[in-house]
């Protein structure tokens, strides 16, 4: 077992800190000023806002919807894992997982960008398609997991001395499951941060003008030889973030005992 | 179970995927409640346009006509015409086309030697400096976002040092190659950090089984235990996730071509999704999806070949 390494603790606090407080130390008067000027602490972004202002802002909506959209995509995915893992009909089983394997069939970013297109834009949208593309992964490994906890010896016996479903299959199954389960979270968690920050950078799913790490660094793109702190502020943001999560849920499961 | 029969039933299970897709980026635009047209038009709908629109999508037809039509000109490589310009959706893809396959190709050429290389280098020698050092960066830099690299890279490399070219605008590529270095090491960071930790990880689950260990005792040279036993068993997941990661490649080749100006069919699936063109968007998605199951189609066979008893 090794300690947890404090840059990793940092990586993840710093930006995090940023976004769910943040919010709260901005001015509610804003002055505009011409773009790309060397004012304040990190200059004006493309149309003249301040850019420690839009880093403050901007951090919160990638942040809530990559943690919103993960607790969505298990809140359904569990459910139909197991029940797919649980179901006494093959027949159930397969019309529950087939379609997923279609849908793991296609590209996640195309599969976003297309949705978001029909669909139209709005932070609920966002969320429902980011859980979509992430709930077959969690299907998977609840069914897995249910599949290998149902087979136990404890549950058998539970099941015969005629213990009730909500006790069977509620309490003692999802306390079991707990653990496989958080295990996996870390890793949906960076590919949803992974998938929102991205689409927010395309454009996809966001207004244009958003306080938004992502769409800050598309925007105040075409400044960067200006005022390079515009775009590189909020980039390393979304990668220290991304980087210490992965770190940090990589740390805690090696310390999970075998 | 032999590999011929493995392949055949792996091909159905292909072909209802594609049918699947293609059907789904049919319905995505002509089974959504209200009119696609009117929603394409835009915020002022103007009935002229909505009217080309429809005529250009076939609102004005039955649904299963339409379905019909949209299989054959499928089949005929025929993916209808953009809403914006007119122009065949297909003649748009084709001109696209080069830069992608160019990114694509190239950096799947460096990948699988780099990924291959930097796992077994960590499995060989397990906990030294070397493996520790790589576990870091692969955990690391597995899930970072290609653009936010992309442009940090470009801060860095491209103004801040003025090394590298920070764009590709109004550059042929082949006069200049700097161009494609940046573009191609972010490409390469996400599948590289994935496979190199799967190649180390079956490495060492290979170098610990029984057959190595017999190998050994029987006095077989160490190089020739590790790379003519050990190592094909453990490629073989490592193939199945190099396919898997043409979803990643493509999501990136997406974002790389939007940080660095290249015009290839990322670059254009985001202009038509900014301009609302579905027909390009549909056209887009079948050319995607379609690659990426041919490609998962495949890695399943080579790894089938490489290490038979996994594929049950």
């Amino acid at each position: 077992m090794r300690r947890v390494r404090p840059a990793a603790v940092l990586m993840v606090a710093v930006p995090l800190l940023l976004a769910l407080v943040g919010p709260w130390l901005v001015p509610a008067e804003q002055a505009r000023t011409a773009p790309f000027l060397p004012d304040g602490l990190l200059g004006t972004d493309f149309v003249g806002r301040d850019t420690w202002y839009q880093v403050l802002d901007g951090g919160r909506s990638v942040v809530l919807v990559a943690l919103a959209a993960t607790a969505l995509a298990y809140a359904v995915g569990v459910p139909w894992g197991v029940t797919a893992a649980t179901a006494r009909l093959r027949i159930v089983d397969e019309v529950l997982m087939r379609p997923l394997d279609l849908l793991l069939a296609v590209p996640s970013l195309l599969l976003l960008i297309v949705l978001a297109t029909v669909a139209g834009p709005g932070v609920a949208v966002l969320v429902g398609i980011v859980a979509l593309i992430a709930f077959p992964d969690v299907a998977r490994i609840a069914r897995a997991a249910a599949l290998e906890i149902g087979g136990r010896p404890a549950l058998e016996a539970m099941r015969m001395q005629g213990e009730s479903w909500w006790r069977t299959s509620v309490v003692y199954m999802g306390r079991s499951m707990a653990r496989p389960l958080a295990a996996d979270a870390g890793v949906r968690l960076t590919s949803s941060l992974y998938l929102v920050a991205s689409a927010s950078f395309l454009g996809v799913g966001v207004p244009p003008d958003a306080a938004d790490w992502a769409v800050m660094v598309d925007r105040n793109r075409t400044g960067l030889f200006l005022q390079p702190w515009a775009v590189v502020v909020p980039a390393v943001l979304i990668i220290a973030l991304s980087v210490g999560l992965n770190l940090l849920f990589d740390r805690a499961l090696r310390k999970e005992p075998r | 179970m032999s590999l011929s029969r493995y392949a055949l039933r792996r091909l159905l299970f292909g072909a209802v995927q594609v049918l699947a897709v293609v059907t789904a980026v049919f319905l995505m635009v002509h089974a959504l409640p209200g009119d696609a047209a009117v929603a394409l038009a835009g915020d002022d709908p103007d009935p002229d346009r909505v009217e080309v629109i429809r005529r250009a999508l076939g609102l004005d037809r039955p649904v299963l006509e339409r379905f019909g039509e949209w299989l054959w000109g499928l089949a005929r490589l025929d993916f209808g015409a953009s809403v914006v310009s007119g122009r065949p959706v297909a003649d748009t893809l084709v001109a696209a086309l080069g830069p992608t396959v160019v990114l694509a190709v190239l950096t799947l050429v460096l990948l699988v030697p780099l990924a291959v290389a930097a796992g077994v280098a960590g499995a060989l020698r397990e906990g030294g400096p070397l493996d520790r050092a790589l576990t870091s960066v692969t955990v690391g830099l597995h899930s970072i976002p290609e653009f936010a690299l992309a442009i940090v890279l470009v801060a860095v490399f491209g103004v801040g040092l003025g090394w590298l070219p920070p764009t590709a605008v109004g550059v042929d590529v082949l006069a200049e190659p700097a161009v494609l270095v940046l573009p191609l090491v972010v490409l390469l960071a996400r599948p590289l950090c994935s496979i190199s930790r799967l190649v180390r990880a079956g490495m060492l689950d290979a170098l610990a089984s029984d057959y190595v260990r017999h190998a050994r005792r029987l006095g077989v040279p160490p190089g020739r235990v590790r790379f003519a036993h050990a190592l094909p068993n453990a490629l073989a997941p490592a193939v199945q996730q190099v396919a898997r990661t043409t979803d990643w490649l493509l999501g990136g080749v997406i974002v790389v071509e939007a940080v660095f100006v290249i015009p290839g069919l990322g670059t254009v699936l985001v202009d038509a999704v900014a301009a609302r063109d579905l027909p390009v968007v549909q056209g887009l998605a079948v050319v995607f999806a379609v690659t990426t199951i041919a490609v998962n189609l495949l890695a399943d066979l080579v790894a089938f070949r490489l290490a038979p008893r996994a594929a049950a």
